[in-house]
């Protein structure tokens, strides 16, 4: 067990230098996130939600931490485990003794770094920038949405990995699934309203808005936001279902 | 040699010597038959090559012994273990090289070979690695900058990393150019000299007479004939080959051809095979006494080559 915690954690370190390595991947998962939260975030300071004292950025700011989360656990997750897939390195990975656990708590370990990271990010910008921070009693959803998304979206993540047929479309296949979704439940737009119900329906029962009210509910005044927190529990069993039934280590 | 280490208590006392074992395997894909009841032997430190033509069953073979796929039947014995229950025993102590595996993009050299050194029980030291694959020079470089033949000796490094007693090398110099697959050839070499068992295959025919200390030619999912090279190119009973040098005299329709030794005159070259060549040797240097025409230019008698033997048996399939 030990040599198991062992081996995951230097995983996880090849992970995060290699991470870094790479422009493209770090580009994504900093610099886009940040980008949009200055941007949009700049549009809506001196706005408020209408018909109330809250601020625009208030909610805008959980929101790109929702969507930080989504880009570093699902984009990432996902598209880098469809190359390894694809590239075999997952099969190479198979053939030695290191237990698949190890590895691939490992990659989960190093996304989890990954979040907390441009969690942090977002947050401190958005407190410095816009003033935004989470109220106190916020602190228990903020934990919940954060752990509970991360693991949501990092199990998304492997599952969608199994449906991406080639490296080249893993990237563009894992943003081009949720984008939309992201734009239509409001992320970029706090005062985004005006969708026909049945398709703001339909968009609610996404794991991404359940995230994005979660986070939000930690920042403004809300109860406690026991039904998206369940939302992303259904979404995590559903996700690993698909992950037990298609996980594939070559293709 | 590294007898020792095989014994074991989960080593079934019929493996005794014998690095891979291997009797009546047999393997379908749906209706169609890939493996017909192959039989082979691998002994301790020695290079076996598994030569054949494309979809001959070798990478099929090799997945079974590596316990990647369950055969239909047959048994099998690798390292004294049942690769299809033990697969995980045999991982701590046989190294692979399958074909298209990628690296990690981002992963340098070294630290890729390192962390694959952490994956097994008792490693081989990097700096020993490195120098046997003759990567040290680049040991600081990101994998996705290696050329074609450094990524395959980067194959190697890994697959040697736990200091395994046996190698499975899947078709380790295809697509190279002469420089690349020298070099491989060369890693090999050095593999075999640490004392490790090395099985690989190839549709190279040079590779295998240049590496095998004993080959066995697969053929439509059946062994055609195993044994040394030399063995091999003498069983496939080809006949040894005697040429000279077109006297003027006998092109010239001069001379009658000798009876009864097949001679056959192909323009400036003259050919006869035969089963022995002493006899038909004395009956050609006759035949010129008499005709005057000297020593015969240009003689030459070749023995039958493995290559003559593998293209007679493979030839059908027209795949080289």
């Amino acid at each position: 067990m030990t040599r198991s915690v062992r081996l995951a954690a230097r995983q996880a370190v090849l992970e995060q230098r290699s991470f870094w390595r790479s422009a493209e991947y770090a580009l994504f998962t900093f610099v886009f996130p940040l980008m949009i939260l200055l941007l949009i975030g700049a549009a809506n300071v001196g706005s408020y939600l209408p018909g109330t004292h809250v601020k625009n950025t208030t909610v805008f700011v959980p929101s790109i931490l929702a969507f930080g989360v989504i880009v570093a656990a699902y984009v990432n997750l996902g598209s880098k485990m469809a190359v390894l897939r694809h590239d075999g390195v997952l099969k190479r990975i198979k053939t030695t003794p290191l237990p698949s656990a190890a590895y691939l708590g490992g990659l989960l370990a190093s996304t989890v770094a990954t979040v907390i990271l441009i969690t942090a990010c977002t947050g401190l910008i958005g407190w410095l920038a816009f003033g935004a921070d989470p109220r106190s009693g916020g602190l228990p959803a903020l934990t919940a949405g954060l752990l509970l998304g991360i693991v949501c979206f990092a199990t998304l993540g492997l599952a969608i990995s199994s449906v991406i047929t080639s490296a080249e479309s893993a990237g563009p296949v894992a943003y081009a699934s949720f984008l939309p979704i992201a734009i239509i439940s409001g992320v970029f737009d706090p005062t985004f309203s005006g969708l026909p119900q049945w398709l703001s329906r339909t968009v609610a029962a996404f794991p991404v808005k359940a995230l994005a009210q979660v986070l939000q509910g930690a920042y403004t005044v809300r109860p406690f936001p026991a039904w998206d927190l369940a939302n992303l529990a259904l979404w995590t069993a559903a996700g690993a279902a698909f992950v037990a039934w298609r996980f594939r280590w070559h293709t | 040699m590294t007898d020792t280490r095989v014994i074991d208590e989960a080593a079934p006392a019929a493996t005794d010597g014998l690095a891979v074992q291997v009797r009546d395997l047999r393997m379908s894909y749906g209706s169609t038959e890939v493996l017909r009841g192959v039989d082979f032997d691998v002994r301790y430190g020695e290079v076996f090559c598994l030569l054949g033509p494309n979809g001959a069953g070798k990478t099929t073979t090799l997945e079974i012994l590596e316990g990647f796929r369950p055969p239909a039947g047959g048994t099998v014995r690798v390292l004294g273990l049942d690769p299809s229950t033990q697969a995980a025993r045999l991982r701590e102590r046989a190294g692979m090289v399958l074909q298209e595996c990628g690296f990690p993009r981002q992963a340098r050299v070294a630290e890729l070979i390192d962390i694959w050194r952490s994956y097994y029980p008792n490693p081989r030291p990097l700096g020993e690695l490195l120098e046997v694959v003759e990567l040290t020079e680049v040991r600081g470089t990101q994998v996705r900058k290696l050329s074609g033949g450094q990524r395959r000796r980067l194959d190697f490094a890994l697959a040697l990393a736990g200091d395994p007693d046996l190698v499975f090398l899947d078709e380790p110099t295809t697509g190279f150019d002469p420089e690349a697959r020298r070099r491989c050839w060369a890693a090999i070499e050095n593999l075999r000299r640490l004392g490790t068992t090395i099985v690989l295959t190839t549709h190279y025919l040079d590779e295998a007479e240049r590496l095998a200390d004993r080959m066995a030619i697969l053929r439509a999912g059946r062994i055609e004939l195993s044994g040394t090279t030399h063995e091999v190119a003498a069983r496939a009973g080809l006949a040894t080959r005697i040429s000279f040098t077109t006297p003027s005299a006998l092109r010239l329709g001069q001379v009658a051809l000798p009876d009864g030794i097949g001679l056959a005159v192909r323009g400036p070259v003259s050919v006869c095979h035969t089963e022995n060549a002493a006899m038909t040797l004395r009956r050609l240097l006759g035949w010129a006494l008499e005709n005057r025409l000297g020593d015969l230019d240009g003689l030459a008698v070749t023995a039958p080559s493995l290559e003559d033997s593998y293209l007679q048996l493979t030839g059908a399939d027209g795949d080289l």
